[in-house]
C-alpha cells in the first residue's frame, strides 16, 4: 500500500518544484553587470529549490506514512544532538558558499570602471527624468506624459550620476536586473555598460506620491554611430525631446 | 547564575560584539550605538538580576511567593490540591475602570499634540485623576488585601472611591461572610 | 496585615465573575478576558485590513485606473499594510499571549493585571485614532506603511499623517507595557517546579517575542516623533537643503522595522511547536535546540536591519547580507525539529494540524526567497518589484495566518468549552491554501519580470494574467476567512463539547477546566518536565515512570 502512493506524490513533488524553478528564473539582462545577478539568482534558485523539495518531500513522507492507526503512543523521542549538529552544519556551510558566491556577484555589479566612455547625471523629481549629459550640454527633461529616453550606446560603460530633487525615488531598468535609490541630498553613483541594443523600459521604484505609477522613463541602446548622431542633435538644442 | 541573568547577558554579549565589529566595518554611527545600546539593556538587566540572587543567596523568591507572604497566607510545598481560589484570589486586583481611564487620558494627551494644548492638558488631567484612583486603589488592596477590600464598607481613604461597584447601601455590607 | 493564621472567608458572590456584561470587559484585569479583548479586535483589524487588500487587489486585476484613483490607491495601500503590520499581526499574538502564558506555567494572572488592562486599551485607543484618519479632511496618511521623509514630512499636509503618527505611537506604549509586563510574567510567576527549561515552547516564544518588542518599539516611537517634530515643529531631521540626512530615517526605521517582523512570527513558532507535538503524540524533538533557535533568531534580527536599504548605495553590504543570510540557519533548525517531532509520530489531521503543516510548506517558501533578497545583488533586481511583495506575504499571510487558525482551532476549545468543527475547517484550509498560493506565487513571477510595488496602474500588457490570477486568489482568499468567520459563529452556540483536553495536551493549560475558573487552577500537577499534562495523564503508567521526559537529559 505505502509504497504505491510513495512514488507518484514524490514524482509529482519533482515536477512541481521544477516548474516553479523554471517559471522563476530571472530574465536575461542586457548589462554586463547584470549578467553577475542573473547567474548569481540562477544559483540560488536552484539550491532553493532542491531545499524546498527537500523539507516539502520530508513534510509529505511524514504526513502519509505516520498517519495515524492505533492507540498505541509512539517512541517518545526527544531529540538526537547528532542530528541537530548535522542539520545546522550543513545549511551553516550552505550559507557562507552563498555569501562567497554573493560577494564575488557583487563587485562584479558595483566595481566601477576606470574610465566611463561617458557620465549622465539623472535627476528624478515627482514625477519624471532629467538626463544631463556631462559636458556636453545636451539633457533630456521628461514630464509622466512624455516619457524621457535615455540614449547609450552600446558596449561602453555609462557612469549614471543619481540624484534627486525632492523626495526618494528609484531608478529601475527591470532588464538590467539593476536599481538604486535616489535620495535628495544624495549623489550615488554607478555603471552600466549594455551589450545590447534595443529599448528597455524603466520606472521608478520608490514610491513618491501621487503620480509614481507614471514615473517612467525608457534606456535607448544604439549603436556608436547613432548615439554621436543623436548626441550632435541634442547639444544644438533640437534633441532635448525624447525620440528625436 | 539564574537561567534568566544567563540568556539576558548571552544577548547582551551579542549586541556588544555586534556593535563594535559593525562600527569598524562600516563606521555608520546611528547602527551602531543602536547596537550598542541593544547590548547594555539586557546587560544592565541581566546584572540587576545577578546582583539580586547574590543577594537572596539562590533563585530569590518568586512574586507570586512574595505577595502571599505579604497577604498572610500560610506558603505550601509542594503545590498540591489546597485552596488555589482563595489564596489565588488573595493576590489578584479587583476589577476597576481606572486602567481604561488612564489609557483614554495618554491619547487625549498626545492626539493634543495635533489639537492643541487644550487637549493635552485634558489627557493630562484625566491621566492625573485615574493615576490617583489607581494608586488608591493598589494601596487599599494591599493593606487591606482583596477579601477584606471587599467586604469592609468603604473606609477613610486618601483619593477618591473608586469601588466600581459602589454598595447600593452605604451602611455594612449585606451580607456577612461566613467563617469556615 | 497580621502575621497569625488568616481563616479564609468564603467567598462573598462578586468573587464568581460572570462572563460577558460590558461594564465587566470595560473593568476587567483579568488575563482571559484581555487576552480575549485583544483577539477580538484584532480580528476586526485584521477584516478591515483584508477588504482594502481587496480593493488593492480588485484595482490592480486589469491595466487601467477602473475602480479609484491614484490618490485613493495610495491611501488603500498604505492603511493595508497599517492596519494588517502595527494593529494587526502583532496584537493578534499578544492575544494568544495574554490567555495562554500565565495557564502555561501555572499563574494565577499576569505580574501587573492592571497594567495588562490598560496595555490593551491603549492598543484599542491607539488604533481608533489611526482609524480616525479615515475621516479628517485630505483623508488618510497615503505615505506606505514605512512612510519615509520628505514624502511623508514635506508632502503631507493633512492631518490624517498626523493622527497616523500618534495613533501608530500609542499603540507602540501599549506594546512596550506589555512586553514588560509578559516578561516579568515569564521570568517572575513560574509556578514551583517549572524551571525555564520547562516551560512550553509557545510561552518561550512570547518571551522571545516580548522582549524583541522592548529592545524594538522604542526605535519606532523615536522614528514617529522625529516625524511629528519635522511635521509640526519645524524640526530638519530629513531635509537635505537643510542640513539634514534621510537616511536617519531608514536607518531608525528599519532597525525597529526588521526586529518587527520577527515580532510577528515568533509566537506563531511557538504556536506550531505546540501543535505539532500533540497532535503526532510524541514530544518536542529537540526542546533545547529550539530555545537556541529562538535566540538565535531574535538576536541576528537586530543585526540585519539595513537590509532593507541596499538599494540606497549608502550602506556597508557585506555585513548586513552576512547576517541576513545566516538567519536561515536557526530557522532551518525550527523546521527540521517539526519534522523530526511528526517523524515516526502518530499523525491526527485535526484542523489545527493540517493549519500547521499548511505553515510549513508556505513559512519555508517565504524563507527561502528570504535568502535570495539577502543577498544584494539579488536585491538589487528584485527589491520594491512584486518579488518582494510575494516575499513577505508569504511569511506575513501564509505563515501568520496559517499559524495563527492552528493556534485558534488548537486553543477555540480551551476559551469556550466547545470545539470548532472540523469539517468547516477542512474547508477553511483548502480554500485558504489554494486562494493563497493563487494570489501570491503569480506575484514573484510578475516581480522578477520587473513590476514595481506600491503603484496604483500599470501599462504593461503583460501582467495582466498574473494579476489578475492574484486577484481571483485574493477573494478566494477571502471565502477562506468567510468560512471561519461561519464556524465561528455556529460553534460559539452549538459547537460539540470540548471537556478540559480534547486534543490530550501536554501543556498545563490542559489541566484546568474549558474555559479556566477565574485563577485559573483549581489543583496544579507536579511539574517534572515541559509536558506536565502528558505525564499527569500517564502517572499511573510504569512504561512512563521513568522516563521523566527531562528535555535537560537530551
Amino acid at each position: 500500500m505505502q509504497p504505491r502512493r510513495r512514488v507518484p506524490a514524490a514524482r509529482w513533488l519533482a515536477v512541481t518544484a521544477l516548474t516553479l524553478a523554471a517559471a522563476g528564473c530571472a530574465p536575461q539582462s542586457v548589462t554586463e553587470q547584470g549578467r553577475a545577478i542573473h547567474n548569481l539568482y540562477n544559483l540560488f534558485l536552484y539550491i532553493a529549490a532542491v531545499v524546498f523539495l527537500i523539507v516539502s518531500g520530508l513534510v509529505l513522507w511524514s504526513v502519509v506514512r505516520y498517519r495515524r492507526r492505533d492507540d498505541e503512543l509512539p517512541t517518545q523521542t526527544h531529540g538526537n544532538t547528532r542530528l541537530e549538529l548535522t542539520w545546522t552544519a550543513i545549511p551553516f556551510v550552505i550559507v557562507l558558499f552563498l555569501f562567497v558566491a554573493t560577494l564575488q556577484a557583487q563587485n562584479k555589479v558595483l566595481d566601477p570602471v576606470a574610465s566611463p566612455a561617458l557620465k549622465v547625471t539623472a535627476t528624478a523629481f515627482q514625477w519624471s527624468w532629467r538626463f544631463t549629459y556631462e559636458g556636453t550640454g545636451a539633457e533630456v527633461i521628461g514630464t509622466p506624459e512624455r516619457v524621457p529616453e535615455l540614449v547609450v550606446p552600446v558596449g561602453q560603460t555609462v557612469r549614471v550620476k543619481l540624484e534627486s530633487a525632492d523626495v526618494v525615488h528609484s531608478f529601475y531598468v527591470p532588464q538590467t536586473l539593476f536599481k538604486r535609490q535616489a535620495i535628495p541630498g544624495i549623489t550615488s553613483e554607478f555603471d552600466l555598460t549594455f551589450e545590447k541594443v534595443g529599448l528597455y523600459h524603466g520606472q521608478c521604484t520608490q514610491f513618491c506620491g501621487l503620480q509614481h505609477p507614471d514615473m517612467v522613463f525608457r534606456v535607448r541602446v544604439v549603436t556608436q554611430g547613432e548615439y554621436q548622431t543623436w548626441l550632435a542633435a541634442a547639444r544644438r538644442g533640437s534633441a532635448g525631446q525624447p525620440g528625436t | 547564575m539564574t537561567d534568566e541573568a544567563a540568556m539576558l547577558l548571552r544577548v547582551s554579549v551579542f549586541g556588544f560584539a555586534a556593535g563594535v565589529v559593525y562600527w569598524f566595518l562600516s563606521y555608520e554611527p546611528l547602527g551602531t550605538v543602536a547596537l550598542l545600546l541593544l547590548g547594555a539593556g539586557p546587560g544592565f538587566a541581566g546584572l540587576v538580576l545577578l546582583q539580586e540572587q547574590r543577594q537572596r543567596g539562590g533563585t530569590g523568591e518568586t512574586r507570586a511567593v512574595s505577595l502571599r507572604r505579604l497577604a498572610g497566607i500560610p506558603p505550601q510545598d509542594p503545590p498540591g490540591p489546597r485552596d488555589l481560589e482563595a489564596e489565588d484570589l488573595g493576590v489578584l486586583p479587583l476589577p476597576t475602570i481606572w486602567p481604561l481611564a488612564a489609557s483614554l487620558g495618554v491619547a487625549m494627551l498626545l492626539t493634543g499634540l495635533i489639537y492643541g494644548l487644550w487637549l493635552v492638558i485634558l489627557g493630562l488631567g484625566l491621566l492625573g485623576y485615574a493615576g490617583w484612583g489607581w494608586l488608591a486603589a493598589v494601596n487599599r488592596e494591599n493593606r487591606y488585601g482583596r477579601i477584606q477590600a471587599d467586604t469592609t464598607p468603604p473606609s477613610p481613604q486618601s483619593g477618591p472611591a473608586s469601588d466600581p461597584r459602589p454598595h447600593p447601601d452605604p451602611a455594612p455590607p449585606p451580607e456577612t461572610p461566613a467563617h469556615p | 496585615m497580621a502575621t497569625t493564621e488568616l481563616p479564609l472567608p468564603a467567598l462573598p458572590e462578586a468573587h464568581h465573575e460572570e462572563p460577558g456584561g460590558i461594564v465587566d470587559y470595560l473593568t476587567t484585569v483579568d488575563h482571559k478576558k484581555i487576552g480575549v479583548l485583544y483577539m477580538v479586535t484584532a480580528f476586526a483589524i485584521f477584516l478591515a485590513g483584508g477588504v482594502l487588500a481587496l480593493l488593492v487587489r480588485v484595482e490592480l486585476a486589469r491595466p487601467g485606473l477602473q475602480v479609484m484613483g491614484e490618490n485613493t490607491f495610495n491611501q488603500v495601500f498604505t492603511m493595508h499594510g497599517t492596519l494588517m503590520i502595527f494593529l494587526f499581526a502583532a496584537q493578534v499574538s499578544t492575544g494568544f499571549a495574554n490567555y495562554m502564558v500565565p495557564l502555561q506555567i501555572g499563574a494565577a494572572d499576569v505580574a501587573f493585571p492592571r497594567a495588562n488592562a490598560m496595555s490593551y486599551w491603549l492598543y484599542l485607543f491607539g488604533s481608533l485614532i489611526v482609524f480616525s484618519s479615515f475621516f479628517v479632511a485630505g483623508g488618510p496618511a497615503a505615505v506606505a506603511w514605512t512612510a519615509y521623509p520628505p514624502l511623508s514630512t514635506e508632502y503631507f499636509q493633512g492631518t490624517g499623517m498626523d493622527l497616523w503618527i500618534i495613533g501608530l505611537a500609542v499603540v507602540g506604549i501599549a506594546g512596550i507595557l506589555g512586553a514588560v509586563n509578559l516578561v516579568t510574567t515569564i521570568f517572575r510567576m513560574r509556578m514551583p517546579g517549572m524551571t525555564m527549561f520547562r516551560m512550553p515552547l509557545f510561552t518561550w516564544g512570547v518571551l522571545v517575542n516580548q522582549l524583541l518588542i522592548l529592545f524594538a518599539f522604542p526605535p519606532l516611537t523615536v522614528a514617529f516623533a522625529l516625524l511629528f517634530l519635522e511635521r509640526n515643529f519645524g524640526a530638519k531631521f530629513f531635509s537635505a537643503a537643510a542640513g539634514g540626512d534621510q537616511l536617519v530615517y531608514q536607518h531608525v526605521f528599519w532597525f525597529f522595522g526588521h526586529p518587527e517582523v520577527y515580532i510577528i512570527i515568533l509566537p506563531i513558532f511557538g504556536v506550531i511547536s505546540e501543535v505539532i507535538p500533540v497532535f503526532s503524540r510524541k514530544p518536542l524533538f529537540g526542546y533545547r535546540a529550539m530555545v537556541f533557535a529562538f535566540f538565535a533568531i531574535a538576536a541576528l534580527s537586530f543585526g540585519v536591519w539595513a537590509h532593507h536599504m541596499f538599494t540606497t548605495g549608502a550602506i556597508y553590504l557585506p555585513y548586513f547580507s552576512i547576517m541576513s543570510l545566516l538567519i536561515a540557519v536557526p530557522t532551518g533548525i525550527k523546521v527540521f525539529n517539526w519534522i523530526g517531532t511528526m517523524w515516526r509520530g502518530s499523525i491526527t489531521f485535526s484542523t489545527a494540524m493540517l493549519m500547521a503543516l499548511g505553515f510549513i510548506l508556505v513559512f519555508v517558501n517565504g524563507g527561502i526567497t528570504g535568502v535570495m533578497i539577502a543577498s544584494p545583488p539579488i536585491d538589487f533586481a528584485v527589491n520594491d518589484t512584486y518579488f518582494i511583495v510575494s516575499h513577505f506575504h508569504y511569511i506575513m499571510v501564509g505563515g501568520l495566518l496559517f499559524g495563527m487558525f492552528a493556534g485558534i482551532f488548537f486553543w477555540f476549545p480551551k476559551f469556550t468549552g466547545r470545539l470548532l468543527s472540523e469539517r468547516l475547517g477542512r474547508w477553511q484550509f483548502w480554500t485558504f491554501l489554494v486562494g493563497f498560493n493563487l494570489t501570491f506565487f503569480p506575484q514573484y513571477l510578475v516581480g522578477l519580470d520587473g513590476m514595481p510595488r506600491r503603484i496604483a496602474d500599470y501599462s504593461i500588457e503583460r501582467w495582466e494574467p498574473a494579476n489578475l490570477a492574484s486577484t481571483i486568489g485574493a477573494f478566494l482568499t477571502g471565502v477562506s476567512v468567510l468560512f471561519f468567520i461561519w464556524n465561528f459563529l455556529v460553534s460559539i452556540r452549538r459547537g460539540a463539547p470540548a471537556g478540559d483536553d480534547p486534543w490530550e495536551g501536554n501543556s498545563l493549560e490542559w489541566a484546568t477546566s474549558s474555559p479556566p475558573p477565574h485563577h485559573n487552577f483549581h489543583q496544579l500537577p507536579e511539574i517534572r518536565s515541559e509536558r506536565p499534562t502528558f505525564d499527569h495523564r500517564h502517572r499511573g503508567d510504569p512504561a512512563f515512570a521513568a522516563a521523566h521526559s527531562d528535555p535537560e537529559r537530551g
